[in-house]
Formats: C-alpha cells, sequence, structure tokens
C-alpha cells in the first residue's frame, strides 16, 4: 500500500517537477518575475481539486469520452504555449507581460493535469481509517522524491553558463511539448476520436516500460514501446515545430 | 507569434478529419469488464484480431481506479459506482496485460487477442 502510493505520487509529481523546475531556471536565468510561477503553482493547485471534483460528471461528456478530450485538450494548450516560450526563448528571451502569462498558465495546467489524479487516488482512502496513514505517507514519500529531483534538476540548470542553460531548458522542453502531442494523441485513439492502427515497430525489448527508466522514459517523454501510425506522425512536426535551432 | 498559428491548425484540422470517418461506430464489437472487490471480472477477456473493439468497463467499487496497460498504450480514471469507455485494437493475436493502477496487486487481467 505504502510503495504503491510511492509511485503513483512521484509518476504524477516527476513530470510537473521537471516541467516546472525548467520553467523556473529559465525565468531566473532571464531576471524575469517569478511571481507568476506561483500564480501558476497556486491556480494549479485549485485547478487539480476542481478537476477532480467534477471529473465524474466530465467523463460523461462526448459519449463518456469527456476525461480524455478534457486532458488532450489541456496537452494541446500546453503544447501551444510552451511553442509561444520556446519562440520567445529564440528571439533573446525578453519578458513580457504575455509570455509571463503562458508561463503561469503552463505551470497551472501540468499541475491541474496531473495533480487531479493524486486527488482522486487520495480521495479513495477519504473513509477507510486502517490504510489512510500509510498512503498519505507513501504520497508524502513520492512528492519528497518529484520535488528533489525538480530541486537537483534546477540547480544544474543554473549552473550552466546563460547561454547553455537556456538551450538545454528550449531542448527540454521541446521533449515535454512533443511528449504531451503523443500523450494527447494516445487519448485520442483511446476515446476513437482518431484512428488506431497495427504498431509500426515494436520496442519493447529496449526499454521495458514497467521498469523505473521505462516509468521515466513513459512519463517524460511518453516513451511508448508500440507505436502506432498516427502516434509516430505526431511526435516530429512538434518537435521541429518548437526547438527554435531545429529550422 | 504568427509563426506558431500554423501548428495548431494543423493540429484542430488533424483532430477533426479523422474524427469524421471514426463515426461510424455501430459495427464496432462490445465487450464488459466489471471492477468488484479491485478485482477484474472477467480477468481475461478474449477478443478477435485485426478488429477494435469497444471495452465498457464498470467499476462496482465505491472507491476509484485507473484502467492501465502498458501493452496497449492505454489508461483511464473510472471513479467509484462510474463507467469507463475504452477503444483497443486493431491488435495482433497474443497476450496484453492490463492492471489497475490504484490497485496493481490485485487488480490484474489479460486481453488475449485470437487469431481469426
Amino acid at each position: 500500500m505504502l510503495l504503491t502510493s510511492v509511485i503513483i505520487v512521484l509518476r504524477e509529481v516527476l513530470e510537473a517537477a521537471l516541467m516546472i523546475s525548467i520553467l523556473l531556471a529559465m525565468t531566473r536565468k532571464l531576471q524575469r518575475d517569478h511571481r507568476w510561477i506561483s500564480l501558476g503553482l497556486t491556480l494549479g493547485l485549485v485547478g487539480a481539486f476542481l478537476h477532480a471534483s467534477v471529473i465524474s460528471t466530465v467523463s460523461e461528456w462526448f459519449d463518456d469520452a469527456g476525461q480524455e478530450v478534457t486532458n488532450a485538450s489541456m496537452q494541446i494548450a500546453i503544447y501551444l504555449l510552451l511553442l509561444a516560450i520556446n519562440a520567445s526563448l529564440a528571439r533573446g528571451g525578453r519578458s513580457g507581460f504575455w509570455i509571463n502569462l503562458a508561463t503561469s498558465v503552463v505551470v497551472a495546467l501540468s499541475i491541474a493535469r496531473e495533480g487531479f489524479e493524486i486527488v482522486i487516488y487520495l480521495s479513495g482512502f477519504a473513509h477507510n481509517p486502517e490504510n489512510i496513514n500509510r498512503v498519505l505517507t507513501g504520497a508524502a514519500l513520492g512528492m519528497g522524491v518529484g520535488f528533489s529531483i525538480g530541486a537537483l534538476f534546477y540547480y544544474s540548470l543554473l549552473a550552466l553558463s546563460y547561454r547553455y542553460a537556456l538551450i538545454l531548458s528550449s531542448l527540454l522542453l521541446t521533449l515535454v511539448g512533443a511528449g504531451m502531442c503523443s500523450q494527447a494523441t494516445m487519448l485520442l485513439m483511446q476515446v476513437d476520436w482518431l484512428p488506431s492502427q497495427i504498431p509500426l515497430w515494436d520496442s519493447s525489448g529496449w526499454v521495458s516500460e514497467n521498469s523505473l527508466t521505462g516509468h521515466r522514459r513513459h512519463r517524460r517523454r511518453h516513451h511508448r514501446s508500440r507505436h502506432r501510425a498516427t502516434t509516430q506522425r505526431s511526435p516530429p512536426p512538434a518537435t521541429g515545430r518548437l526547438c527554435p535551432w531545429a529550422g | 507569434m504568427t509563426r506558431m498559428a500554423p501548428a495548431g491548425t494543423i493540429w484542430l484540422l488533424f483532430i477533426f478529419i479523422f474524427y469524421l470517418p471514426s463515426s461510424s461506430r455501430a459495427a464496432t464489437p462490445v465487450f464488459e469488464i466489471e471492477i468488484k472487490n479491485h478485482l477484474f471480472y472477467p480477468s481475461r477477456l478474449e477478443i478477435p484480431a485485426h478488429t477494435k473493439v469497444k471495452l465498457l468497463i464498470y467499476n462496482r467499487d465505491p472507491t476509484p481506479e485507473e484502467f492501465e496497460s502498458y501493452e496497449l498504450n492505454r489508461e483511464k480514471v473510472i471513479t467509484g459506482g462510474r463507467k469507463g469507455v475504452v477503444f483497443i485494437g486493431p491488435l495482433t493475436p497474443g497476450e496484453y496485460p492490463f492492471f489497475g493502477e490504484f490497485n496493481p496487486k490485485t487488480a490484474l487481467g489479460t486481453i488475449v487477442v485470437i487469431p481469426e
């Protein structure tokens, strides 16, 4: 019970923690106002609880495709906002109201998206006093590990020179953005809004998605062993568009 | 900012173009799975190969569950007492395990894709 709780919470926290640490390091390097990220964090937490409280109703929208459509929309929005943030980086990273707002909304959306699952998971134990302590301890451990990895990442980025920190941030945000498109595609296939085909290739022999590396890759870059034609078409243009140095 | 517009537009077009042909769902076979006491019933479900199928997953428990499968590339949260719809396939013959992420020790099952 404890370990399950650690893994579930860590998996959800890790992706948001890594993305926020990149945005935070970028904000610091560019000497932008970090209060926009704090605003995003607050809105994200409120959003996670709101999202969790309405998920039963939302799931029934669009012939039971509501959950996927909502999540995919949030992911596509994150992708488009990361695109705007990367475009501003390519132009020298000048601060501006819209870019600050985009950063804030990206943080809010990613926390609302990842946090809602933690809220749902923990809500299942609300009336289970036998297990609640173990589950909450596990959740705290998971969050602690996730935040620590995020902090480590943040300080590693800060340790780099201005130029390399921004290039690396941009590349990582590109990967995160491509992952968002890839997962949005999967969700839309899951509810038959996009067609699904026989997998084009199977790389499960390389990195098992059950392994820790697989989990991390699955969450960070949405590595999928079995790529279908639709999924395979989506990430490359997303990557090309997002990365200012990729043309 | 204007350079970004095509990316978003292409994405939206991409979604809507593919949404139209998928609206003929009448012929898709439907299979039902139930979650009771953090267990899947049936825990072994046979489906035909090379066919898209619709899984109707009823969560009979009062607690939430997440239907997840790495092999099927699917994940879906189903809150207590509700149902979830997940489309899978077309798949090649073989075994595709799935599990309940919130109760991974007990909620285990396999989709068996049988040759036509």
